[in-house]
């Protein structure tokens, strides 16, 4: 009965809260002759900090035309923009730059959705030995990180030189699929630097770690970042329209580069101690990422096109 | 009344078992964990280290830990083995080809002092794939009519679907009473 009456109440605050907050709307509207989508963007600077908060906006409306113009195609926000100045009685003569800003953040955030149907699909894509095309990218990985030292047979204790478990990678890429791979490579084709650096260091005796087999966790992580909505801070920070795939590879390299350096400053007794560090180092940097001003800003090379803002 | 319940609950904590997951890299060891503790397993990524988790099960406790198989990490399977209850040692049932391996692991794993009288449950997991070897054929490319010294059972499951993973803990926590009482 108490455990009733204490969710009436709630319920009720809710309803009170919500319609308070409607009028509270309702009033500022009328005083500033300003919709909310209009305050937001003459008030915060673009960046994650406008487009989360429109994004919200949209989604909290009470217009079904807003509520679903955050999940339309691409193709369609010009026209949906159209709709939403229509709808809010806004003239587009008289405020030029709400409909270009409007778009921007639109993009983005439609651009995020996609963004995740993509990197789903990947992940979700099983390596298969057989297919000569996910065979090719698992050599050019060896290739990159060792262009010096010639793979001997396909199957080979070789590959547990830059940190796979066995004589096969095949069955390393597990839960993460073709997603691991592909940021493998990229990292060892844009940053072969750093990647080499990485790999030469996570040799080292004492910090000793299996490359691989972390590139493939720390691909775990990024997505993760990704899925539960994280990393639009980042995203909305550094992307100007909607963010890609190769977005997304570069925050993989970045991450690898920052939880190697994070991995040595912990000092860790030995490799079981890994999955407390990484635990940490996800906190950390989903503390990074409340800040609506983050952009988890990459210091090398691949990342240098990445910084616009 | 209420009070009076809490109390009695208090009063008969779950019995703590401690069980130790071991094999070879692949076999399916997280897979496994994570059904236990009924977790998504389309996630899953090779074991750096270790994983552990707590399940309620039948009364007791179970804390399960899963060290990866890999082979750089096995030398560090031996740090986790003071105070086991219970070994389960998971097979591959259609990796044939390292068999052999496995088997090694298990024998040096049973010659452990630490471990004498451990009972020892082994899964031939993956059953759900075509190729996969029988329950019976691994016992006996295994060998495991000669263990002696300890309960043993090898059990066909498929960690994957699930299937054959509950009668294996069923035996896991008929076997930590008769040990323990």
């Amino acid at each position: 009965m108490k455990h009733f009456l204490r969710m009436f109440v709630q319920v009720c605050l809710y309803f009170y809260c919500k319609c308070l907050w409607r009028c509270l709307k309702f009033v500022v509207r009328k005083l500033t002759g300003q919709c909310e989508l209009q305050r937001i963007c003459y008030n915060t600077k673009p960046g994650a900090a406008r487009t989360m908060k429109i994004e919200a906006s949209l989604k909290g409306s009470k217009s079904k035309r807003l509520q679903t113009s955050v999940n339309v195609h691409p193709d369609a926000i010009e026209k949906t923009i159209d709709d939403i100045m229509e709808l809010k009685r806004i003239n587009p003569d008289r405020n030029p730059q709400l409909g270009v800003s409007l778009q921007a953040c639109l993009l983005q955030i439609v651009g995020y959705r996609n963004l995740i149907a993509e990197v789903e699909k990947l992940r979700r894509e099983p390596y298969d030995s057989e297919n000569p095309q996910h065979e090719e990218m698992l050599l050019k990985l060896w290739k990159c990180l060792k262009p010096n030292s010639p793979l001997k047979a396909r199957i080979s204790k070789q590959w547990c030189e830059i940190g796979f478990q066995g004589d096969d990678p095949k069955t390393d890429f597990r839960g993460m699929g073709l997603l691991g791979l592909y940021n493998l490579v990229y990292f060892a084709e844009w940053d072969t630097e750093i990647a080499q650096q990485v790999l030469t260091d996570s040799l080292h005796p004492k910090y000793s770690y299996s490359f691989a087999i972390v590139g493939i966790n720390i691909t775990d992580l990024a997505y993760n970042l990704l899925v539960s909505g994280a990393l639009k801070t980042h995203f909305y920070n550094v992307a100007p329209e909607a963010p890609t795939l190769t977005h997304f590879q570069q925050t993989f390299c970045y991450l690898m580069h920052e939880f190697h350096k994070f991995w040595i400053d912990e000092d860790p007794l030995d490799i079981m101690e890994f999955n407390r560090v990484r635990e940490k180092f996800y906190k950390r940097i989903l503390r990074q990422l409340q800040n609506p001003e983050m952009a988890l800003c990459p210091h090398f090379a691949a990342s240098e096109s990445l910084i616009n803002m | 009344g209420l009070l009076s319940i809490l109390r009695k609950l208090k009063s008969t904590p779950d019995q703590e078992v401690r069980i130790l997951l071991l094999g070879l890299d692949n076999a399916g060891k997280t897979t496994l964990l994570k059904q236990l503790a009924s977790e998504d397993i389309s996630h899953i990524t090779p074991t750096q280290g270790f994983n552990i988790k707590s399940v309620q099960s039948q009364g007791f406790k179970l804390n399960v830990w899963d060290i990866g198989g890999q082979r750089k990490i096995r030398p560090y399977w031996r740090n986790y083995f003071e105070n086991t209850d219970i070994l389960i040692y998971v097979i591959d049932s259609a990796d044939r080809k390292r068999f052999e391996e496995t088997g090694q692991e298990l024998a040096e794993l049973l010659d452990e002092e630490k471990l004498s009288g451990v009972p020892v449950l082994i899964f031939a997991n993956k059953q759900d794939l075509l190729t996969a070897a029988p329950a019976s054929e691994i016992a006996e490319g295994l060998n495991l009519h000669t263990i002696r010294d300890r309960v043993w059972q090898i059990q066909s499951c498929s960690a994957l679907s699930g299937e054959g993973v509950q009668d294996g803990m069923n035996w896991v926590c008929k076997n930590v009473t008769a040990k323990k009482k």
